[in-house]
């Protein structure tokens, strides 16, 4: 007997159909990227499409555009802090509001997400008038602060999706057999929702090396990550070097997750 | 006197002030290398008492003593126990024999020592040549039992058992209760069991404690159990059951079996008034006549003859239903208001047809006045 779809289309718009809308999608969802490739290897003088001849001589100016170079360290730095904290703190918490019973969890778990609601804008305004009298604008501490803010929700979200999914019984056979609270975390739970906290890890490293608006509110005179670099760069020049560059940022975000699906899946992991 | 190996004392447990109690001032004792059943219907409690013992949960009063040591406020794990859980708990990131070790290394017992008793459990479930298989490679039968190994491999004071077999199919589950038992006879491991399953439990354990509302209905051997029930609650769930009221008309001595009641003094014969359809003889504690009680009969020991002889007249009713299942034949026989349930290996005689006439009777041996119900109203 065969079995009925669960959902049966209006239209039948058949194979062919099918795959020239597929297509179309990936061409609107990649075409930004393909240019920006494509005008990366480009000899036009100017940031412009289509391309005029073959060159790689803005790849090889990257490495003296000191302004590139050191956004990318402050952004790498920013990035692994922002990362270790981020996980630091919110596996401790995602633990909390998944395995224990307090007042007010319902609005300590909203308080935890709302960071995604909020425009980043607002959030980089705010920060900036709190980090101003603290002293704290144009510095690491302020960057990462901003960033580990943004990203926290993420840590959580996963985290918590890792550990709703466990059996908890594992857990309860650890303590029974002499785990105290520390080895359980250590060699029980860590393991079982390592999936949910390397996700957590490799969206909060991604999202806080790509983040314009806050690093741009807190620290751009002092301490410009790359984003930041990218966007002075454009306002004053217009030559294809950003575009080399912005294809070494996809190839960095394409590495981490190609690492990361290596060694344990991310599609198990997301 | 022998000490007991565990005792519980008034333990109570109530999950939210205001609500009836989960467990209800309950108290029983376990004797050294018992397996004891705990046995209910879900919801009576069974589950949460075992996890008092274990400490995965604190009693809201009452007391746990195992070897005379009240361990009500040591923390789980330090407690010493192996349990075995309804879904193994195995943990998926170690192989079978680290998942083994486990308990070995909290212990902090040397890594020699680990690797020869570690290969010790894992041959007691004749799962040897598994030991560096993934967890999720094992069938439930072969994560049942390495569970088994890992709880008692560590020599625990106590080994709990919540529901270990509901998750295997029908025929596994009857294999692995066998060697449940033998392993749990061998190692003579103290081992609280907990189950839904009346088969399970008159099968494996030394003692049982039928459970409902958050109390022990009765505490007794399975034969007791299924002999001498205490209550209607007991009689009804282990078994079948026949209930009929007896208004109990006198006392003809003591039993032939001398069979002795809870409080010492032995079974006697009674000659009881059943519901105005004749007298007939039954079995009880000292001291009920004059008064209605309820009277149990299982369906194999009733007596069902077709026609009425003389002397020995029994309650005349109509055979409604015959269920015939190969080894054992059913009937149900309408006496009056109710209906029976007589059940008999069948034999090449002919099976009666519904329709037909039928008179029941039993030996007085075999009926049994229940003593822990109240006396019921005179019908």
């Amino acid at each position: 007997m065969n079995e009925a779809p669960l959902f049966k289309p209006k239209f039948k718009i058949g194979k062919p159909l099918f795959g020239i809308l597929v297509f179309i999608l990936y061409v609107f969802l990649l075409a930004p990227l393909l240019v920006v490739v494509v005008t990366s290897f480009s000899s036009n003088q100017y940031l412009s499409f289509p391309p005029q001849g073959f060159t790689l001589k803005w790849y090889e100016v990257l490495p003296d555009e000191s302004i590139f170079v050191n956004g990318m360290q402050v952004s790498l730095i920013v990035a692994v802090s922002v990362t270790l904290i981020t996980l630091a703190i919110g596996v401790p918490a995602a633990l909390a509001l998944e395995r224990f019973e307090f007042k007010g969890k319902g609005a300590v778990l909203s308080l935890f997400l709302s960071p995604l609601l909020v425009p980043s804008i607002v959030l980089a305004l705010g920060l900036v008038l709190i980090l101003s009298p603290l002293r704290l604008t144009n510095t690491y501490e302020g960057i990462i602060i901003g960033h580990v803010a943004i990203t926290f929700p993420f840590v959580v979200r996963t985290t918590m999706m890792s550990l709703a999914t466990t059996d908890t019984s594992c857990e309860a056979a650890a303590r029974i057999l002499g785990a105290g609270p520390w080895t359980v975390f250590r060699r029980i739970t860590l393991p079982i929702i390592q999936p949910g906290v390397i996700a957590g890890g490799v969206i909060a490293f991604i999202v806080s090396f790509d983040e314009a608006v806050i690093s741009l509110f807190v620290a751009q005179s002092g301490l410009p990550t790359l984003p930041v670099q990218v966007l002075r760069y454009v306002e004053n020049s217009a030559d294809a070097a950003v575009a080399a560059l912005s294809v070494i940022l996809i190839l960095i975000s394409l590495v981490v997750v190609v690492i990361v699906e290596r060694v344990m899946g991310l599609r198990k992991a997301l | 006197m022998n000490q007991s190996k565990l005792s519980i004392v008034d333990l109570t447990k109530r999950y939210a002030p205001g609500l009836d109690p989960a467990v209800d001032k309950l108290s029983m004792e376990v004797e050294e290398g018992h397996l004891v059943a705990l046995l209910g219907p879900s919801g009576c409690g069974k589950t949460t008492t075992l996890r008092m013992v274990a400490g995965l949960m604190d009693p809201t009063a009452g007391s746990i003593i195992v070897d005379g040591r009240d361990i009500t406020q040591t923390p789980v794990n330090k407690r010493g126990m192996g349990m075995v859980f309804q879904s193994y708990a195995l943990f998926p990131h170690m192989d079978v024999a680290q998942n083994v070790a486990f308990g070995l290394q909290m212990r902090r017992v040397p890594p020699a020592e680990q690797s020869r008793r570690v290969a010790a459990a894992l041959d007691m479930v004749k799962l040897g040549h598994l030991a560096k298989r993934k967890v999720r490679e094992l069938s439930g039968g072969q994560q049942q039992r390495i569970a088994l190994a890992r709880a008692l491999v560590v020599e625990p004071t106590l080994l709990l058992l919540d529901e270990p077999l509901s998750n295997l199919d029908a025929k596994l589950r009857e294999t692995m209760r066998s060697e449940i038992r033998s392993i749990q006879q061998r190692t003579r491991a103290t081992t609280l069991f907990v189950t839904h399953d009346q088969d399970e439990a008159l099968d494996m354990a030394d003692r049982i404690a039928v459970m409902n509302g958050g109390l022990i209905e009765q505490y007794d051997s399975p034969s007791v159990i299924y002999e001498r029930p205490n209550t209607r609650f007991v009689a009804d769930f282990i078994g079948q059951a026949n209930f009929l009221t007896a208004s109990v008309v006198a006392d003809n001595g003591p039993t032939a079996s001398g069979g002795a009641t809870a409080g010492g003094a032995s079974e006697r014969n009674y000659t009881v008034d059943v519901d105005g359809l004749g007298r007939y003889g039954a079995t009880g504690h000292p001291g009920f006549v004059g008064s209605t009680r309820e009277l149990v009969v299982r369906p194999h020991r009733l007596r069902v003859s077709l026609e009425a002889r003389g002397g020995e007249a029994g309650i005349a009713g109509t055979i409604v239903g015959v269920s015939y299942t190969g080894d054992t034949v059913g009937f149900s026989v309408r006496v009056g208001e109710r209906t029976l349930q007589a059940q008999f290996m069948t034999s090449s005689a002919a099976v009666p047809r519904p329709g037909d006439s039928a008179y029941l009777s039993w030996n007085p041996s075999d009926a049994y006045l229940l003593p822990g119900n109240p006396e019921v109203a005179a019908a």
